[in-house]
């Protein structure tokens, strides 16, 4: 814990960290969109897409991770999940239905796009993906930035000389 | 209803609503076009609604939220009409003078242009909430502008942020008319299970006098009442005198005060079936009244003159619904409109003068009649109508509230005429304070847009008191929407010793020895304020905010202090009271071990490894092996799960301990290494007290996890009914069905935590700040 990792990770990990971001969303992709037919929601897609992200501030640091729209913005994406997620509760309302009637109704013809149902609970689980992504990358983001500025604050290298002593 | 008619009546509405996006979107793109953009927007909505109204008006009721009986219903009535006019018409003029004045403002403070952008799309919120909340016909829809005008001027009163006074006023403005607009909603809560509607002409028919109209209509009352600063809730107004001028002139003459009256206005109806509530009001006007005009004699500052003022006059137009009957609903609604027009006037004369002379107290200022004559004259036309002098609209409003306190007895008639006699007395020291006397300063050739405005509403108290016909059919119409009944009122002139006109007399002569006498009394009226400062509701306020953070701040220092203690507090007694529960509930049969097969050694194989990495928890001492340690007993949980023919759980289960393992190892990483480092150099010391605690807490919760396992899952009908439902639902995976859409309020709630629990880790590591 004590010396700044991305100082002792090699090129190999490095690369390979960087080459793992993209599968790692396709995977949270595939997890939400098939969450309706087989184990995976919105929340497990969420945090395996975060742990992609969180991967990046773990072997490249935090200045590397941070280049990463979707983690500069993290906080913004976990309020348009949540704004979505109430959106998809409250409309019904307006249509004269309970709060949180997913469409079409029980026992009505679906559209299907390969696994994918087009139905109304799928975007609630959208909602709670970005949310959950949000979340986790926006609290570790937040812990990672507090970190560096301590370090800066304290002048490199004063905890690795503690340690030895 | 035609289409063009629904038009006609939401088209006010829509561009004033749509007048501080675009105003914001205007001022993105360029900070200077924010203000003209505003103000054409508040043109246009002056003009829609003046059109409209002119069309005859009309009413818009559709069903919004039809299962909570939530209907979007606007009417452009008299009353709507009246206030809809007095938003857009001045706060055009305000938005005219902001446009002169922001630019100046943030000058002093060097601030960046774009600064204003803000300004002006929350000046233009209030502007389309109150347009809105004066054409709500619906008591929820009302509540939803009502908190709207509420958030609106928490923002504009904290205007100049980085000062702490301007910002404790906004939060004083807003819990004082938040906390109150609550009891609006109550009151309309209790009406809607009395009747079934929250419409008030609706309600206007079906409510009969009663106890139950008493309790929601003084619950209503109060909101009102706290928004229109009447005392005991007043003392937010003086304090709000933070804000910007701009700010205060549209908050006193047609917005935030102005909304308790409008509400007053749209429930008298109901109101006036119940006579407690109206004498309610006429003491409470009645107070406002003497209270707001005697501490304005005292004020020093032009602002806080003014803000006492304000006080004192919707002090008489809650005084007039009081007196009720036909004279006091249209009196209350013209006096409304002249209050506007000439307390509009005064505060940006007083932010002109300000500006111009850097000087905003009265024992400063004087003289200013030569360098600033165009001013003077226009301002001195709008104390004239505060002070009901003739030739002004002022003086019918007078006329009017003569006439309503004379039908109710001589008593209120003498009320009526001290009242007067204050504002004359306060109308005269604040323009005779400015531009009579000695010359102090130098003041040159202000701005136009700086006086321009005041000499347009000068000018319209002037034309209302020579040609009162406008004005007065406007008030009418709204008078009949308040009365709930047909109602006329001839306002003018007579030359002749009639009650009203003896009356007015009396205030001029009153008046004029309040203020020759000044020296006598004003020592008294000092005391009075002092004595207020003391003891008032204001004290009362800040006391029990003080208490409210004390409570808080003990509770979490009980909290985070002995983190130990905390946790022993609730494990020990948990652990006793299920073993108790568990003695006197009988225990046969339900202490199984089942059989152990072959295939099941995978299984006992995780438990072992469980229990192993449990009991390892209690010897670690470095706190990174510790979380590790931690988090391989949840793997191997999640492994579990999975052998369980719980695929779903199981996945959770590894995301989740990865998630929480790195969030453990960051919140170590905060922790300064040498105290980590001392911390599991400790000993391990096995106290007693732990031990016990330990024991405790983990045998009770072993003995209810054994005996719930024990049983049969025979009573799990829920589980196997949402198990046949999640087809329906177009699922196959009854999991996700079932947090998305059987229990998905609950997944709403969940993951509204979520959220504000990234807010506060966010802004707690941050020290407050986001980015």
């Amino acid at each position: 814990m004590s010396a700044p990792i991305n100082n002792t990770t090699s090129i190999l990990t490095q690369t390979v960290a960087k080459l793992l971001l993209l599968p790692t969303f396709v995977a949270a992709f595939a997890i939400l969109v098939k969450g309706y037919a087989q184990p995976g929601d919105g929340f497990s897609a969420g945090v395996v897409a975060s742990l992609g992200v969180l991967l990046q501030y773990l072997v490249l640091g935090r200045r590397e991770a941070e280049r990463l729209v979707t983690v500069r913005n993290a906080p913004t994406i976990a309020g348009a999940g949540l704004l979505l997620s109430l959106s998809v509760a409250v409309v019904p309302l307006f249509l004269g239905d309970p709060v949180l009637t997913h469409y079409p109704r029980p026992g009505e013809d679906v559209v299907y796009l390969g696994t994918l149902e087009l139905i109304t609970p799928v975007l609630f689980d959208l909602g709670i993906f970005f949310l959950v992504f949000g979340f986790a990358v926006g609290a570790i983001g937040a812990f990672a930035r507090t970190i560096s500025e301590q370090e800066e604050y304290a002048g490199p290298g004063t905890e690795q000389l503690e340690d030895d002593t | 209803m035609t289409p063009p008619a629904t038009l006609m009546v939401l088209l006010p509405l829509v561009l004033a609503l749509l007048a501080a996006p675009a105003a914001m979107l205007a001022g993105v793109y360029r900070p200077r076009l924010a203000a003209p953009v505003g103000t054409a927007f508040a043109a246009l909505a002056f003009s829609a609604t003046a059109l409209a109204w002119w069309k005859g008006g009309g009413a818009v009721n559709v069903a919004w939220a039809p299962t909570w009986d939530l209907r979007f219903h606007v009417a452009l009535d008299g009353l709507a009409a009246l206030y809809a006019l007095l938003a857009t018409g001045v706060g055009f003029l305000v938005l005219v003078y902001s446009s002169r004045y922001l630019p100046l403002h943030l000058g002093h403070g060097d601030r960046p242009e774009s600064e204003g952008t803000r300004f002006y799309g929350h000046m233009l919120l209030f502007m389309g909430a109150m347009v809105g909340l004066a054409m709500a016909q619906d008591l929820v829809l009302l509540f939803l502008f009502w908190d709207l005008t509420a958030i609106a001027s928490y923002y504009l009163i904290a205007f100049d942020r980085h000062d702490a006074e301007a910002r404790a006023a906004a939060l004083m403005a807003l819990l004082v008319t938040g906390v109150t607009a609550v009891l609006l909603l109550i009151g309309a809560l209790i009406l809607y299970s009395a009747y079934g509607t929250f419409s008030v002409p609706e309600l206007a028919e079906l409510v009969e006098p009663g106890p139950l109209l008493n309790a929601a209509g003084l619950l209503i009352a109060v909101a009102a009442l706290a928004k229109s600063a009447q005392v005991p809730l007043h003392f937010w107004l003086p304090r709000a005198m933070a804000a910007p001028t701009p700010v205060s002139a549209y908050l006193h003459s047609a917005a935030m005060v102005a909304a308790g009256v409008l509400l007053l206005g749209r429930v008298y109806p109901l109101l006036q079936e119940s006579r407690i509530l109206l004498d309610t009001l006429l003491v409470v006007g009645l107070l406002s009244m003497a209270v707001g005009g005697v501490l304005a004699l005292t004020q020093d500052v032009l602002k806080q003159l003014l803000a006492y003022s304000t006080i004192s006059q919707y002090g008489y137009v809650v005084f007039l619904y009081g007196l009720g009957g036909e004279y006091g609903a249209v009196g209350a609604a013209f006096y409304v409109i002249a209050h506007a027009l000439a307390k509009c006037a005064l505060f940006l004369t007083a932010g002109a003068v300000t500006e111009e002379t850097g000087e905003d107290r009265l024992s400063e200022l004087g003289g200013l009649r030569k360098p600033l004559p165009l001013l003077a004259a226009a301002s001195g036309a709008a104390s004239a109508g505060l002070a009901a002098l003739p030739l002004t609209i002022g003086f019918f409003k007078d006329e009017l509230l003569f006439g309503a306190a004379l039908a109710r007895g001589p008593l209120f008639a003498g009320a009526a005429v001290l009242g007067a006699a204050l504002t004359l007395a306060y109308a005269w020291r604040f323009w005779a304070g400015i531009f009579l006397g000695e010359r102090r300063d130098g003041a040159s050739n202000p701005p136009a847009a700086l006086v321009w405005p005041v000499v347009a509403l000068g000018g319209l108290v002037l034309l209302g008191g020579l040609w009162v016909e406008p004005f007065a059919r406007l008030a009418e119409a709204a008078g009949e929407v308040i009365y709930d009944a047909p109602a006329s009122i001839e306002p003018a002139y007579h030359l002749d010793l009639r009650p009203e006109n003896l009356m007015a007399l009396a205030t001029f002569v009153l008046g004029a020895l309040l203020i020759f006498s000044r020296p006598v009394w004003v020592g008294a009226a000092r005391g009075v304020a002092w004595v207020g400062g003391k003891v008032g509701p204001e004290r009362l306020y800040e006391s029990s905010i003080e208490g409210l953070n004390r409570f808080s701040d003990r509770i979490h220092r009980a909290e985070v202090r002995d983190l130990r203690s905390r946790v022993a507090a609730i494990l020990l007694p948990a652990g006793v009271l299920v073993g108790l529960g568990i003695l006197v509930t009988p225990t046969d049969g339900v202490y199984r071990a089942g059989e152990v097969g072959w295939h099941d050694v995978p299984l006992l194989l995780a438990l072992v490894a469980v229990t192993l990495a449990t009991l390892a928890s209690t010897l670690t001492r470095r706190h990174v092996t510790l979380a590790l340690v931690f988090s391989s007993a949840g793997y191997v949980l999640a492994a579990l799960y999975a052998f369980l023919g719980a695929p779903d759980v199981a996945l959770v289960a590894v995301l989740i301990e990865t998630l929480v393992t790195l969030l453990f190892i960051a919140t170590l990483k905060l922790i300064p290494y040498k105290v980590l480092h001392r911390q599991a150099e400790l000993p391990l010391r096995l106290t007693r007290r732990k031990v016990y605690i330990s024991v405790v807490a983990g045998a009770f919760a072993f003995a209810v996890a054994w005996g719930t396992l024990s049983q049969p899952a025979a009573e799990s009908s829920t589980a196997e009914e949402l198990i046949a439902l999640a087809p329906e639902a177009h699922a196959k995976d009854v999991v996700t069905v079932i947090l998305a859409d059987f229990r998905g309020l609950d997944t709403l709630g969940e993951i509204t935590v979520v959220a504000l629990v990234l807010l506060g880790v966010v802004t707690l590591l941050r020290g407050g700040r986001l980015r």
